[in-house]
Order: structure tokens, then sequence, then C-alpha cells
């Protein structure tokens, strides 16, 4: 009977609905790795919360209710046709610009960043940049896939705009971590999209001309162009002694977390440095310290391989979409993880700069867990569609 | 899209690399950083103990004090500004007073500076509950010296930590505010007076919250120490000695023409039954008190740096070292008798210089002279003793040169047995060991600074000249005056060197053990010297030192001293000193100085007075050691138990029958010392109370009345020559 069943399947697959065909291992993984964030975010926070007379659970509990949401949300972008995000995308793309703006203009300032809008009454924040991501994502990838093949510089320039706008105004914020996830997007999305090599390697060579010109400019005690905050977290990852008790504080004690784990780690809840609150932003940035001064490397290494695997999904799925819209929407989405992920744990552990980008699905936050799942939703609908026409 | 594989593989890579590198190469380093970043330690100091003398009279206390202090170093100048200002206004002073306190030099530059003292409970409280940023209100213990100046050389001061000190105290649980012992007894004692800082370990998160009290440790108090001296006593000696110097300094020296400068000087008081220091006086002093509020720089060169108080700080009755002069022939005569060079009674002619037979061979340097060239006439031992003939132990000191043989260095090693040329050990630092001078010696001296002992480039060889200097304590002898207090307590005692205490005892403050003695300091015998026959003749010269009909050189001195009631038995020295005064730019004055005990029969004190350029021993030192022993006196009948009884060791006596007792033929067969034993014939005896014609001085050791006796204090063998004694009797 199910031999008969899949042997139709395969003899008519394009007849058949999209849920034969969706990848439901990436959806396990990415809920796997969002169970062991409500986990981490529990274990980082419970020790402080308790001392602070609070019930230990607050921040685990919320984190379970945004995966919540996210799984409902990755469901739903799952079951819709990719296909339909194409009509939405310049509305779409109009109203991130729209709350960007906004947040310049009217948005609280929160440790130091224009960043979050506070819905009233819930107590939630939103943070408009996380979901304007995914709109980018959808919005270059309906730009790009008509031209797919061959892109000429005019509609690269044309692709550049579209990203530099939302990129403006986040870097206002300021928050220089998610414009260079845009940046790693773009160019990932791109470079598929059949941009020439070298008009990518200039585009980037101006990018890193700028940021070099902007930085020594600052150095050289002209207008003030970074924050306080991003020269000092530059400087330290440039040079980790520096400033132990300001900037590369995080770092070195991160570091020490993690090395501190050792290969089984210290254990569930047994973390010194994450019990003491020794880590700044555990619960957000910094959640991978937890996982490794906990579980050590086996734990660490699970993760990355979840990591891992849900990327090759993700690859796979781009490899195989029935159209170019598709594919970039899946590179794009892939671009953003490998970054976000690289960038992310690659802080913790001292081989790339301190920026406050969140782990994928691990890291506290309602905006970032929600475009998360959505993200994987949108990929799984992808790749469950490959047969359809 | 392979080109995304790729970086997505290199990617993964990396990140599991540098996790492998963090948890697994480099684990360990990050497991102690961790381990280090989580706890905190407080240390809360200890009350430092007290120091008291014999008695229990407090020398060295601790009074409670509010002080404030600012942590300057870690805050910003406006800050400072800010929090001074407010802290003026708090504590109505003005914020010039406080700013001083934050140029204080005396503590480690990082520590936290005390900007105001002396509050009470309210002052602080004021200032605590403000909460002001680096601000600190606390009580703290400030060191007091109830008796001001008196024993300030032997109970020392605290004093803020040097660089040093600061670096390795902090270790041991010391905070950089406290005061440590910087001399004296508050120095040497310190680890038994500091205590043990309380030490609360806190688990804390990274904003300094407290988490949990892993351990708390209470501070334990510091030990007392008991000193063997006398308040009463080491004052009235204190005084005793200034106002002789200040007498000396209107005295014209015969010699120079001018007056004495007699700037510094040093007296020991030492009981000879168990070498306990009653007093110890150096001059000139301080007062440690200064030493604890601080002294602005001016203040402290016009104390400490004034030529005219030479080294205030330094105990110069251990660490001031002088030629003994004639207080050392005693050394001389013993070592005469050990080598069997001096026949007690035999006849000597003293002519008033004594020439090297030219039989020996002399050259150079072969005629010596007295004193004054004065001829003293015919003279026994006693009688060279009594009237200090320096002829007599020229004569001696030359013989004693030209013996072929270990008794060559008989006086060198009779001055080492009675602990000249070492450390006598008491508890104090600095100790000077002295010297007693051999060929080695004058070789080592001579090769170390030519400039000072060699000036006209002689041979480094033992001449008969520095035998016969070193004879009479000149020359290149040195000596302590708590030196010369032992060796004279040892001839004293009849042969007993100790190794003189001056703390008794060190006792505990805490609660499980509250007045129980940690360390008892008992009599430290150092060695038992096995005098010649024919000491008694010494000590019998000696006792004459300050009788008037025997001429005796201090009987000036002791002129209308009560001899019968508190007989003294001492001798004068009148030591030419090497170099030039400093601040007067002229050859240094005599050294003054005069050892004795008393009494003579039933020897219980020696005293010792060392006075630099002050003249002669018998016209400068010898009043003072007079007004000391009857200071003595004073203080044995105000407390008349005896506090300690020690018998030195006496000759083993056979028991003679009643009918052989005054035998003529009997007398050689016991030894000297015992109750009918030899008794040396003497024509003029001074003390002859009971009219056997036995001089009482020669009973001493036969007849000591017997004394409680605290029993650890007594050596087995010194039981054991008692009960013997007894025995006897």
């Amino acid at each position: 009977m199910i031999a008969r069943l899949l042997n139709r399947a395969q003899t008519r697959r394009e007849l058949q609905s999209p849920a034969w065909f969706a990848d439901y291992s990436l959806a396990l993984a990415a809920i796997v790795i969002a169970l062991a964030g409500i986990a981490m975010n529990y274990t980082s926070t419970w020790r402080s919360l308790s001392f602070e007379g609070g019930d230990p659970w607050t921040v685990a509990r919320r984190q379970a209710i945004f995966v919540g949401i996210g799984i409902v949300v990755m469901v739903v972008a799952a079951v819709v046709d990719y296909r339909v995000l194409r009509h939405y995308a310049t509305p779409a793309y109009l109203a991130a610009l729209g709350a960007l703006a906004a947040l310049l203009v009217w948005g609280p300032e929160i440790r130091s960043a224009r960043s979050w809008f506070v819905l009233p009454g819930v107590g939630f924040q939103v943070q408009p940049s996380e979901f304007a991501k995914l709109v980018v994502i959808v919005s270059l990838a309906a730009f790009v896939a008509s031209h797919e093949g061959y892109l000429r510089f005019d509609t690269l320039f044309n692709a550049g705009l579209l990203l530099v706008v939302p990129m403006v105004f986040i870097y206002l914020q300021p928050d220089l971590g998610t414009m260079l996830v845009f940046a790693a997007v773009a160019m990932g999305m791109l470079l598929v999209a059949g941009a020439q090599l070298r008009h990518i390697v200039v585009i980037t060579l101006c990018g890193i001309l700028a940021l070099v010109l902007v930085f020594s400019i600052d150095a050289l005690q002209g207008p003030r162009l970074l924050s306080e905050t991003q020269r000092s977290r530059l400087t330290a990852f440039l040079d980790q002694d520096f400033e132990p008790l300001e900037a590369s504080y995080n770092l070195r004690q991160s570091q020490i977390a993690i090395g501190a784990g050792g290969l089984w780690g210290q254990g569930w809840k047994q973390g010194t440095q994450t019990n003491l609150d020794l880590v700044p932003e555990q619960h957000n940035d910094f959640i991978f310290t937890a996982l490794g001064e906990e579980f050590g490397l086996i734990g660490g290494t699970i993760l990355l391989a979840l990591y891992a695997y849900m990327s090759v999904r993700i690859w796979q799925i781009a490899r195989i979409a029935s159209d170019p819209f598709g594919r970039l929407l899946a590179v794009g989405v892939l671009s953003m993880l490998l970054f976000q992920v690289f960038q992310n744990i690659g802080m913790t552990i001292g081989i790339m700069p301190i920026t406050g980008i969140p782990l994928p699905l691990m890291s506290h936050g309602g905006s970032g867990t929600i475009t998360a799942f959505a993200a994987i939703g949108i990929v799984i609908s992808v790749g469950a569609r490959r047969y359809s026409l | 899209m392979a080109f995304i594989g790729i970086v997505m593989v290199g990617l993964f890579g990396a990140l599991f690399t540098r996790l492998w590198y963090l948890q697994v190469l480099e684990t360990e380093q990050f497991e102690v950083a961790a381990e280090s970043n989580q706890v905190r330690i407080i240390i809360t100091p200890p009350t430092r103990g007290r120091i008291l003398d014999r008695h229990g009279v407090v020398l060295a206390d601790n009074v409670r004090t509010g002080v404030v202090t600012y942590d300057y170093s870690r805050y910003s100048d406006q800050h400072t500004e800010a929090v001074l200002t407010e802290l003026a206004d708090l504590l109505d002073v003005p914020a010039g007073q406080l700013r001083e306190g934050l140029a204080d030099q005396r503590t480690h530059p990082l520590a936290p500076k005390v900007v105001a003292t002396g509050l009470d409970e309210d002052g602080l409280l004021r200032v605590a509950e403000r909460s002001i940023a680096g601000v600190e209100a606390r009580w703290d213990w400030v060191r007091v010296y109830p008796q001001n100046e008196v024993g300030a050389h032997i109970v020392g001061y605290v004093g803020a930590m040097s660089e040093r000190q600061h670096r390795e105290l902090i270790e041991d649980g010391y905070l950089p505010y406290e005061r440590v012992g910087r001399a004296g007894i508050e120095g040497l004692f310190e680890a038994e007076l500091h205590g043990e800082a309380g030490r609360t370990k806190l688990e804390v998160d990274r904003q300094d919250r407290v988490q949990r009290i892993l351990a708390d440790v209470p501070p334990e108090p510091g030990h007392d120490i008991v000193l063997s001296i006398d308040v009463e006593l080491q004052a009235a000696a204190e005084s005793y000695l200034r106002q002789g110097l200040i007498a000396a300094r209107k005295t014209v020296s015969e010699d120079s023409g001018f007056f004495y400068p007699a700037l510094t000087g040093a007296a020991v008081v030492m009981d000879v039954r168990n070498g306990d220091v009653l007093a110890m006086v150096s001059h000139p002093t301080y007062d440690p008190t200064w030493m604890v509020e601080g002294l602005s720089l001016a203040e402290y060169q016009s104390v400490f740096e004034n030529p005219y108080s030479p080294g205030a700080l330094n105990n110069l009755a251990v660490q001031g070292t002088y030629s003994p002069g004639s207080v050392f022939k005693p050394v001389t005569a013993l070592a005469g008798l050990e080598a069997g060079l001096i026949s007690p009674r035999a006849a000597f002619h003293d002519v008033g210089y004594y020439e090297i037979p030219e039989s020996r061979g002399c050259s150079g340097r072969c005629t010596f002279f007295n004193a004054d060239r004065a001829a003293l006439g015919t003279l026994d031992l006693s009688g060279a003793l009594t009237r200090s003939s320096d002829a007599y132990f020229y004569k001696v000191s030359d013989d004693l040169y030209w013996i072929d043989g270990p008794e060559q260095w008989a006086i060198q090693d009779m001055a080492r047995l009675l602990g000249f040329g070492a450390p006598t050990g008491v508890q104090l630092p600095f100790e000077k060991p002295g010297r007693v001078p051999d060929g080695e010696v004058k070789e080592t001296l001579f090769e170390l600074s030519p400039e000072a002992y060699n000036p006209y480039n002689e041979p480094a060889r033992w001449f008969p000249g520095d035998n016969i200097n070193t004879g009479i304590g000149q020359g290149f002898v040195a000596s302590t005056p708590m030196q010369l207090a032992n060796a004279y307590a040892a001839i004293a005692n009849g042969g007993t060197l100790f190794s003189p205490n001056i703390v008794e005892a060190v006792v505990s403050r805490r609660a499980e053990s509250f007045g129980e003695p940690v360390l008892e300091f008992e009599p430290r015998v150092l060695d038992i010297v096995d005098f010649p026959e024919g000491s008694s003749v010494v000590r019998e010269g000696l006792s004459n030192v300050t009788n008037a009909r025997l001429r005796g050189t201090a009987a000036k001195a002791f002129d209308g001293y009560d001899h019968a009631g508190y007989p003294v038995s001492g001798k004068t020295g009148t030591a030419q000193a090497q170099g030039l005064n400093a601040v007067l730019r002229r050859k240094k004055e005599d050294t003054a100085v005069f050892v004795a005990w008393a009494p003579s029969h039933d020897p219980r004190y020696a005293v010792a007075v060392v006075m630099e350029e002050a003249g002669y021993g018998g016209e400068a030192a010898a009043p003072v050691a007079r007004r000391i022993l009857e200071a003595v006196r004073a203080y044995e009948q105000r407390w008349p138990e005896p506090q300690i009884a020690f018998v030195p060791p006496q000759p083993e006596c056979p028991s003679v029958p009643e009918a052989l007792r005054g035998d003529p033929a009997f007398l050689g067969y016991v030894p000297e010392g015992c109750p009918w034993g030899i008794q040396l014939p003497r024509a003029n005896t001074p003390t002859d109370a009971d009219g056997d014609g036995i001089p009482d001085v020669d009973q001493i050791e036969g007849a000591l009345p017997s004394r409680p006796a605290r029993r650890t204090e007594l050596t087995r063998r010194h039981r054991q020559a008692q009960r013997r004694t007894e025995g006897a009797r």
C-alpha cells in the first residue's frame, strides 16, 4: 500500500500535494535548536531572576511563547505558496522602510540604540530590522529573479540601491551587526543570481574601503562616524588585551565561560560564569556561552551539526528549486543563517568582532525568533513546491 | 552554488576548530580564570596585641577611633572635588585639611587615603548614611604608647608599610592601610602581635552582588607580649642616664679643654640569676607616638637627623659597639688565671708603665703607660682590678702573647666564653655582635677597610702591642652594653652565661585560650663557664672598686652609698675612642663605662652604663650606675617576693665533720668556694660581719639562702647542684 502510494507520488509528482515533498527534517532541526534555546534562556537567567525575587522562568517562558508563535508562522509560511510573496514584495518593502524610518524618529532609545518599538500594553518590544531582513530577502529575490543568468552592472546597481536604503536606516539606529547581515545576504544572493565576480569584488572593496575610511576618520579625531560602543568593540577585537574592564570584558568573559566548559561541560545549571551572570547579555547575543560552558565541546558540536544540517538542507533546496525566485529566497535565507551563526558564535569564541547579532532560533527575542522560523517556513515552502509549476 | 557550499564548510570548520582549541587544548587556563572570577575575599583586620611590662603595665595599646577614607585613585578629579566639599561640609572641617590626607606619601599610592580621623559614632554615621562613592567611614584601631618615650627603643613603633612590605604583607592578609611594626618588639614580634585577619569569602556576580557566603572566618586578635622590664625601673634608669649625660656636658675634658659632648649613652639592668633584662636604656630617645601620628619631614629631620641627638632611632644598648676599656680587665684576669700565668696573690710592682722585655725582641712600640702615667705601687690581682692598673694587665697580656700554645689566645677565648664577639640573643632586632680581635680579625679588618684601620700601611700581623691593647679592652675590642652586662652577670653568678631575655612570654588573647602563654621564654643558658681557681680574687678585686679606703676607681661616685646594705662590685672603664666627632670635627673624647653587680655577696642584678664622650668611667658612668643600683634596690623592696629564683650552679662540696672544720691540714681537700674550703688570706677585709676571719665575699658560693624556685626555670643540672649543696649543709 505504502509502496504503491510512493510510486504514484513519484510518477505523478506535480499532481501531488506539496506536503509530500516538504522537508520535515529541516523544520525538526529548527524546532530542536529552538527548544535548546529555551533551555539555555532558562539556565542563563534563572539565577539572577530568583536572586531578584522573580520567577526564574520569566525569560524562558517568554522565549517559549515566541517559539510557539514562530512554529505557527513557519507552518503558515510553508503551507502558503512562496510565489505569492512576489506580489507582496513591494508593499512589504515600503512598509519595512517606513517602520525603519519611523524608528529613527519615534523609536525610544534602548541600550543606546533606536532599534525597538515598544508595543504598548503587551510589554513586548518589536525589532523591525529583524523582519526587514526577511522583507529585503524577498524583495531582492523578486527584483533579481527576472534578471537571473547574467546580471548587468546597472541591474546590480539597482539591486544595491534596494539594499542600501534600509542599510543606511539600520546604520543610523545604530546597529552595525544587522547591517552586515544585509550585506552578507545580498552578496550570497547576487552571486547566485549570476552577478559577475569582478562586480562583487568591486562592491566588496568599496564596502571595505568605506568601513576603513569611516574608522580612520574616526580615529583621526574627525567627525564621530562610529558610536562609542562600536569603536571600542572593534578596538577590543583587534587588540584583545585592550581595556580589560570595558570593551573586551565581554569577549574575555565569554571565552572564559566556553573554555572552562571543556570537553563535556560543567553540566546543566552548573556553569559558574553563567550562574553568576558574569557574561553580559547572555540570553541574547551571548547565549552560545551558556551552552559552551554547561555542555562543553560535545554540546557545541551537536548545535553546530544541527546548524550545518539545516544549512545543507537549505542549500539542497536552493539547488533543486523550481524557479529562480525560490532559489534566491533559499540562498538569501542560507546566507542569513550562515552569516549570523558564524558571526555570533565566532564573536563568543573570539574569531569575530563583537556585534549585536542574535544567534538564530537560540537567542532570546521575539522578532528574531519569529523571523528565523518564517524564513525556514519559506524555504520549506520552496522545497515542497519544487515539482509544482 | 558550489561556492556557497565551500563557504559553508569553511565557516563551520573554522567554528569547530576554534571550539576545539578553547575547550580541549586551552581549557585548563580558562577553568582557573573562571574560578577566580566569582570569588571576593573581604579581609577584616585583627586587633593588635598589647605590649606589657613584667608586672602588667601597658606599654603599647590600641584605642578605637572613627576614620574616613577616600579611595581617590579610582575616581576622577571632579568627583574628588565634590567628595571633599561634601565631606568638609559634613564634618565641619576645611576641605584643604582633608586634601592633605590625600597627599599622604606614607601609604601605597593606590591605597585609600585617610582624610579624617578621631570621629565619634555620630560622625561616622553622618558620613556613612550619605554613601558617597569611594568614601568609607569605619572604626579603626590606633596604636598608643601610654608610657611615651619610656622603653621606646625596646617597644619600637608601628608605621605605614614600606613599598616592599606592602607587596609581601598584602599576601599574608594585611590590608593596605594597616600599620605594621617597624622597630623593636613591635617589629620583631610582628607576626605574634598582628593576629590573624578575618576572611569572608563571598561568591559574587558581575555586579559584585553577594550570592553566597562561602566561608566566614572571624579575625583572631594578636597575642600580648610580656616584657621582662619593669617600667618604673626603666623610667628611673632613663632619667638617671639623661641626667648623667647632662652633668657630663658641664664637665671640662682635661685632654682637650672643651666640655664633654656626652650626646649618647646606654644602660642595661639585668638579673644575673636568670638573664632577665629589667631595664634597657638608650639615649637619645624618642616618643613612639610621634611615629604613629606621623611626623612632617621637618619634624622628622629635627628629631632624627639632628647632629646633636645622633641616631635617636637606634637602640645603642644592643646596636652600639664601644671599646670596653678597663671593664674588660676581669676577662684578661680570668684568662691569665686560666693559662696559669697569674698567681692571684703574687705581688706586682706597678711603676706607671710596662716595657716589653728586650729578650722578647720588641720592635716598634715597646713601652706602654698607665692612664695618666700614675705609678700605683705594689699590687696583687685584686688590687690591680680595684685600682685599674694598666701595667699589670699589660704584663699579663704580653706574657700570654709569648706563650707558644693554645693559651696564647687565652684572652680571646675567655672573652668569647663570656659572650663577647657574638650577639647575646636578646629578643631585639639588629643586635650587633661586637668584636673579639685576634690575628684573623685584624687581617680581615685591614683588608676590608685599610683607610680606617690601617692608615699607615702596617703589616697585618698580630703584634704583642695588639694583645696588650686587647688586654685592657682597647684597640680592636668592641662590645655592646648588653654584652658587658651579660658578661659581668656570668662573672657574678659563678659562670652561667645566659642569652638575656627581654620578652618573658607571648600570651594569647583568643577566646579559647585567653591568658594562656603561647610562648614562654625560660632562662636560656648559653654556656656554663668553668672559671679557673682564683676567680674569687677577681670578684674580690671588683668588690673593692667602690671602696674608698682601698682607693677603688669608683669610690668617689659611691661616696655616702649604703655599702653595708647593698654592696656593689663593679669596674670602671675609660675607653679611648677612635676617630673624630662628626659635628665638632675634633678627636673624640673618652667613653665612660661602668659595669657592676649588686649585692656583691649575693649577686642579683648587673648594671652596665656606657656614655660616649663623657669622660672618666669613675666620674661620669659610675654615678649613673650608682643611682640605677639604688633604683634597683628600691625595685627589690617594691617587689619583695623573688619574682624568679634561679640558683647558679654550685661547686660540689663534701660534708665536713664538725671536728675537722677549720683544720688547716684539711682545708686543701675541700674545693674552693665551699664552706670550710680554702679561704685566701687578705689584709683588708671590708665586710666581715660574722667576725670569723673569713670575708663575707668569699662565702657567696656556699652560703646562698635557698629561695623558692620556679620549677620550670631550673635545668636538671642546676637542681642537682642545689640538692647537693643542701645535703652538704
